[in-house]
C-alpha cells in the first residue's frame, strides 16, 4: 500500500511546488480592516469610508444607535421575490389545491402573526410548503441583510444571537409560521438588555415550540426548554454540575439561596416553574377551552404546575401570579455570575479571538452585573470589547461559510438577492445550516470546528461560482463598478484584491502562469468578459489567508 | 486480510434504547409506558426474542428493527445493554462532548483522533467524517470531511482548477491553521480526480454498490460512501457516520420508528455490500445517552442515563448480549429515574481498538481508564 508521507511528496511535487513569495511578503493587517471584518459582515468601500470619515470612535458610536429598521434595506425587501413552487393535490376529500411556480414578495416577514394563523389550521387545504413559507422568507432575507444592512452591527449580533438562542426554523409548521417575529424580536434586542431578550425568547412561540415547552404541562413536566435555558442560554455547560453533586442541597451557595451551579433537580423544578407557557394559536387546552388565536405568547394557567418549587437554593412560594414562577427564574439566572461568565465569553469569543483574553473575560463579566438592568447593555459589552488592546490583534477566526460568502459580496458590491434561496443548500454542504440547524446548540464559533479540508474546497466551490448566474444570488454585472484606469488584466486582478483586501497586493502569478495570458492583456472591451475576468480575480483574492481569517 | 477498519455510527440525540432492545416483561416497565412506547411480548408490535442472555429477562428487539435481529442472530452483532458515560449528565452536549473526547484528564482531541496520531496509519484517506462537519471525537486529526467522494474534489472540469490548486499552495504554504490541512486536501482530491473524474461527460464515476440499499434512510447515503471507502483502497481506517433525530420529547413515534427501521436495512445492506470485506471490518453504534423509564405527557420521552451499545464485525463474538441489566425497579434506578449506567462506554471502545484495531496500550486513547473487557471478542 501506498505509503502517506511518499504519496503526500509525489502529489505535491505534482502540483508544482513553488517558493513563497505572497507568505513571505504578506503585509502586516490594516487595523482598520481587522476592526471593521471583526464588526461587520466584511470591510466593503462603503464601511471603509465610513470609517475613515468617522474613525473608529465615531463609526461604533454611529452603529450602536442604528435602528433595526432601515429604509433603504426595507426598500430591498420589499422588492425581493423569492419563488414558491408546488404540485398540485387532491386526495378526493376535499383536502385539494392547486400547483403553483411563481414568484412571491416577502409577505409574512412583517405581517401580524395572527394573520398567519390560516397556515396552520388544517381544514386549510393549502401545501405544507405555503405553511413552511414564513421561515423560507427569513432564511431567503437573512443574506441579503447581511450584504446590505447599513446597521452591520446589528446584523451581526442578530445572527449571534440566532446561535445563542437557536431555532430550526423548518422543524415543523408552527416553528417556521412563527420564525419571522422570532427573528425580529432577536433583531430588535440585539444591541439592547439580556433580560430582555431573554423573557422574549421564552415567550416566542417559535421557541417555545421548538423546545416542546408550548405543550409542557404539570407533572411530568417536558424538560428541554427548561434545560436547554439553563445550559445553552444562560449558565452554560461549564456550570452544570451534576456530575459532582447529587442532591440541590450540596452545591456550593445553594443554602444560602444561589447555588454556584445547577444540577438535574434545578432542570424539573425550572421545567415546572415554564408549566403553562405556550402559544396563542387556538389549541386545545381541555374540553371547551381553546387557547386564544392572537400568535403570539399565551400562559395556560390550567397547565401550570402552582406548587412550591426550589431552583438552585431559591425558595419560590405554591400558587403565585400567573408566570411568576418564570419570571423569576429569568430574574435570576439573568443575574448570575455564571451567565455573565458565559454570555460574555460567548461574546468576545465572536468578536475577537476563540479563545479571549482572561483580563478582558473578567472586566466584561463584571460589567455584564453592573448593568443587569442598563436598556444598553449589550451595547455597552461591545464597546469594552472594542476598547481592548487584544482586539486589534492579528485575525485568526476563519471566516465561518454564511461569512464567507457574505463578505464575498460585500466585498465585490453586487445588488445580493437569492430568488430561490439556493445559498442556503451551498452552504449547507459546508456544515452551515441558516436557520436550520437542528440541536440547539447553534453553529460551533470555534475555528477547530470548521477549518477541513473539505471546507477549503468548498470556498473553492463558492468563489468560483458565487457571481455566476446560476449560482442564484445575483445577477449584477461585476463589469459596472470597474474604474476606468483598470485597463489591463494585470490591474484588474490587483484592483479586485484591493476590494477584498482593503490594499492592492499582486496575488496571481499563478494565474497568469496556468493560463499563458499576460498581465499587460488589454482587457475585452465586452461586458460579460470583464464581469468573467472579475469573477476570476475575486476568487483568487478570496482563496487566500487575508480572506479567509478575520 | 487488509488493515482493519473501524465505523463509528453516532446515534445523535439520545436513543431510546429501552424500546429498541427491552425487557419486555418487566412490570416496571411495562408500568411506566404506554403500549406504543414499549417492545411487546405478543401481538402486532411483538418483537424478536432475543434469547436468555442476560438476567434472565425477555429482551426482545423492536419490530422495526428486524435486519439488527437477524444480524445478531448470524453471530455478527453484539449487543451491550446500560451502557454509557458513568458521570451523571443529561445534557446532549455535554455527554456527547465527554463520549467523543473521552479525556478525563484533559487530554487533546477525541479518542479516535487520539489512535490516528499514534497509529499514524499511511495511505491518502486514513479517516473520513462521513457529513459535512467534523465530530468532537476525530479532533486533533485532520480528517477528511465529505458525505460522498464528489465533495472531496477541487473544481473538476474548471479550467481554472489547476491555477487554484497553486494558488493556495503558495498562499497557506505554512499557514498554522490551514496548511497542512490543504496541503493535504490537495493531493487527496488530485487522486480521487484522477480515478473516478470522467472528463467526455464531466461527471464523477458512481459508486456501484454491489446490493441495494434503502432509498427512504438517510443512514444509506453516508454508509454507502464508507464502502465506496473501503474498497477502494485508499487505506481508510476511521469512518464515523452521524445519524440524528433521536431527541424525541414529543410525539416519538412519528420519529423513532422510521429512524430504527432505517438503522436496521441500511446497516444491513452496508454490511452485505461490503461482501468479503467484512473480515477487515468493525462497526460500532452507540448514542449520547438513552431516554428516560418514565413517558411524558407529550407522547415522548425525555432524556435518560443509559443506552445500548452494539458492535458489528465477523471478528466479535456477536449474537449476545453483553453487560450487567440493573433491572428497572425504583432502587436499581439512577436518580429514580433512569436505567442506571453499569458498564462505562469506553470499555468498549477500548476492547474494539485493542482487539480489532491493534492498539497495544488503551492509555494513550483512554488515559485513566483501567480497561474491563465484556468478552466481546472471545
Amino acid at each position: 500500500m501506498l505509503n502517506r508521507r511518499d504519496f503526500l511528496i509525489s502529489a505535491l511535487l505534482a502540483t508544482a511546488l513553488r517558493p513563497l513569495p505572497a507568505l513571505a511578503n504578506a503585509p502586516a493587517p490594516d487595523p482598520s480592516e481587522v476592526f471593521l471584518n471583526r464588526l461587520t459582515f466584511g470591510a466593503n468601500p462603503a464601511s471603509r469610508a465610513d470609517l475613515a470619515r468617522l474613525g473608529m470612535q465615531g463609526w461604533l458610536d454611529d452603529q450602536l444607535s442604528r435602528p433595526a429598521s432601515d429604509p433603504d434595506l426595507d426598500a430591498r425587501l420589499a422588492a425581493f421575490r423569492l419563488n414558491i413552487s408546488y404540485e398540485a393535490e387532491d386526495d378526493g376529500n376535499g383536502f385539494a389545491w392547486d400547483g403553483l411556480d411563481e414568484m412571491r414578495g416577502l409577505t409574512s416577514l412583517n405581517a401580524d402573526p395572527a394573520s398567519l394563523l390560516p397556515l396552520l389550521d388544517w381544514e386549510n387545504p393549502i401545501s405544507y410548503i405555503e405553511r413552511a413559507r414564513p421561515g423560507d422568507e427569513v432564511i431567503a432575507a437573512s443574506l441579503t441583510r447581511a450584504v446590505h444592512a447599513p446597521a452591520q452591527l446589528r446584523e451581526v449580533m442578530t445572527q449571534f444571537w440566532h446561535d445563542h438562542f437557536n431555532v430550526h426554523a423548518q422543524k415543523d409548521e408552527f416553528v417556521a409560521v412563527f420564525f419571522p417575529s422570532y427573528d425580529a424580536m432577536l433583531r430588535d434586542n440585539a444591541l439592547g438588555n439580556f433580560r430582555t431578550m431573554l423573557g422574549a425568547v421564552a415567550r416566542s412561540p417559535s421557541m417555545l415550540i421548538y423546545l416542546n415547552n408550548a405543550e409542557s404541562t404539570a407533572s411530568p413536566a417536558n424538560e428541554n426548554f427548561a434545560r436547554e435555558l439553563l445550559e445553552l442560554h444562560t449558565l452554560g455547560a461549564g456550570n452544570y454540575l451534576n456530575d459532582i453533586y447529587d442532591r440541590w442541597s450540596e452545591v456550593p451557595g445553594a443554602q444560602d439561596g444561589l447555588a454556584t451551579g445547577y444540577i438535574d433537580q434545578d432542570v424539573y423544578e425550572v421545567a415546572r416553574a415554564f408549566t403553562g407557557w405556550s402559544v396563542g394559536d387556538g389549541r386545545y387546552i381541555a374540553e371547551g377551552q381553546e387557547a386564544p388565536r392572537t400568535g403570539l405568547f399565551a400562559y395556560i394557567e390550567g397547565w401550570h404546575d402552582p406548587y412550591q418549587k426550589r431552583v438552585m437554593g431559591r425558595q419560590m412560594d405554591p400558587n403565585r401570579a400567573p408566570m411568576a414562577d418564570g419570571e423569576e427564574v429569568m430574574d435570576m439566572l439573568s443575574k448570575h455570575p455564571g451567565t455573565a461568565r458565559f454570555v460574555c465569553t460567548k461574546l468576545a469569543r465572536r468578536l475577537v479571538a476563540d479563545e479571549p483574553d482572561a483580563g478582558l473575560l473578567d472586566r466584561l463579566t463584571a460589567q455584564f452585573l453592573d448593568t443587569a438592568d442598563a436598556p444598553d447593555q449589550i451595547a455597552g459589552l461591545i464597546r469594552t470589547i472594542v476598547a481592548d488592546p487584544s482586539f486589534a490583534a492579528p485575525p485568526s477566526k476563519i471566516r465561518r461559510p454564511f461569512e464567507f460568502l457574505a463578505a464575498l459580496y460585500r466585498a465585490s458590491g453586487v445588488k445580493v438577492m437569492a430568488p430561490y434561496k439556493d445559498f442556503h443548500w451551498q452552504l449547507e454542504r459546508a456544515g452551515w445550516k441558516q436557520h436550520t440547524f437542528p440541536p440547539p446548540t447553534g453553529h460551533s464559533d470555534v475555528t477547530e470546528d470548521w477549518n477541513t479540508g473539505s471546507l477549503v474546497l468548498r470556498y473553492v466551490d463558492y468563489a468560483l461560482s458565487a457571481h455566476d448566474g446560476w449560482f442564484g444570488c445575483t445577477t449584477s454585472l461585476l463589469s459596472g463598478t470597474l474604474p476606468d484606469t483598470t485597463q489591463t488584466l494585470g490591474k484588474l486582478m490587483r484592483f479586485w484584491a484591493g476590494r477584498l483586501h482593503g490594499t492592492e497586493t499582486d496575488l496571481t502569478p499563478e494565474f497568469f502562469e496556468a493560463t499563458g495570458l499576460s498581465p499587460d492583456e488589454p482587457l475585452p472591451q465586452n461586458e460579460q468578459e470583464r464581469h468573467d475576468y472579475s469573477a476570476i480575480a475575486i476568487a483568487f483574492a478570496a482563496l487566500t489567508p487575508q480572506f479567509l481569517f478575520r | 486480510m487488509s488493515d482493519p477498519v473501524l465505523v463509528v455510527i453516532f446515534l445523535r440525540g439520545g436513543a431510546d434504547a429501552l424500546n429498541i432492545v427491552s425487557p419486555t416483561g418487566d412490570a416496571d416497565y411495562i408500568a411506566a409506558r404506554p403500549e406504543h412506547l414499549r417492545v411487546l411480548r405478543k401481538g402486532d408490535g411483538q418483537g424478536m426474542a432475543l434469547g436468555d442472555g442476560l438476567a434472565d429477562v425477555d429482551f426482545r428487539l423492536h419490530t422495526a428493527a428486524q435486519d439488527l435481529g437477524q444480524l445478531f442472530q448470524a453471530g455478527d452483532l453484539s449487543i451491550l445493554h446500560a451502557t454509557g458515560l458513568k458521570e451523571a449528565t443529561r445534557s446532549h452536549f455535554d455527554a456527547e462532548a465527554r463520549i467523543e473526547r473521552s479525556a478525563t484528564n484533559g487530554a487533546a482531541g477525541g479518542w479516535l483522533g487520539r489512535w490516528l496520531n499514534q497509529a499514524q496509519p499511511g495511505g491518502p484517506l486514513p479517516a473520513l467524517a462521513v457529513g459535512t462537519g467534523l465530530p468532537e471525537s476525530l479532533r486533533g486529526s485532520r480528517a477528511a470531511v465529505a458525505p460522498e467522494f464528489s465533495e472531496l474534489m477541487l473544481a473538476p472540469g474548471n479550467w481554472l482548477a489547476p491555477a487554484l490548486r497553486a494558488r493556495l499552495q503558495t498562499g497557506f504554504g505554512t499557514h498554522d491553521k490551514l496548511g497542512a490541512t490543504t496541503a493535504e486536501i490537495l493531493a487527496l482530491s488530485q487522486m480521487l480526480q484522477d480515478r473516478y473524474w470522467q472528463a467526455d461527460t464531466s461527471e464523477m464515476r458512481a459508486y456501484a454498490p454491489d446490493v441495494d440499499y434503502p432509498q427512504d434512510s438517510d443512514l444509506s447515503g453516508p454508509l454507502m460512501t464508507v464502502a465506496q471507502s473501503i474498497k477502494a483502497d485508499l487505506g481508510l481506517r476511521i469512518a464515523t457516520v452521524d445519524y440524528g433525530g433521536w431527541d424525541t420529547h414529543a410525539q416519538q413515534n412519528d420519529q423513532f420508528t422510521p429512524l430504527l427501521s432505517g438503522l436496521s436495512r441500511s446497516l444491513m445492506a452496508f454490511w452485505r455490500d461490503l461482501g468479503p470485506r467484512q473480515q477487515d471490518v468493525s462497526v460500532i453504534v452507540q448514542s449520547e445517552f438513552g431516554r428516560r423509564l418514565r413517558s411524558n405527557d407529550s407522547g415522548g420521552t425525555d432524556h435518560g442515563r443509559a443506552g445500548a451499545m452494539m458492535v458489528l464485525g465477523p471478528q466479535a463474538k456477536g449474537g449476545r448480549l453483553l453487560g450487567r441489566w440493573p433491572g428497572l425497579t425504583n432502587s436499581a434506578l439512577e436518580e429514580g429515574a433512569d436505567l442506571a449506567v453499569t458498564t462505562d462506554y469506553r470499555d468498549v471502545l477500548a476492547e474494539v481498538l485493542v482487539s480489532h484495531m491493534g492498539l497495544t496500550d488503551p492509555g494513550i486513547v483512554f488515559p485513566g481508564l483501567a480497561p474491563q473487557p465484556l468478552g466481546l471478542f472471545g
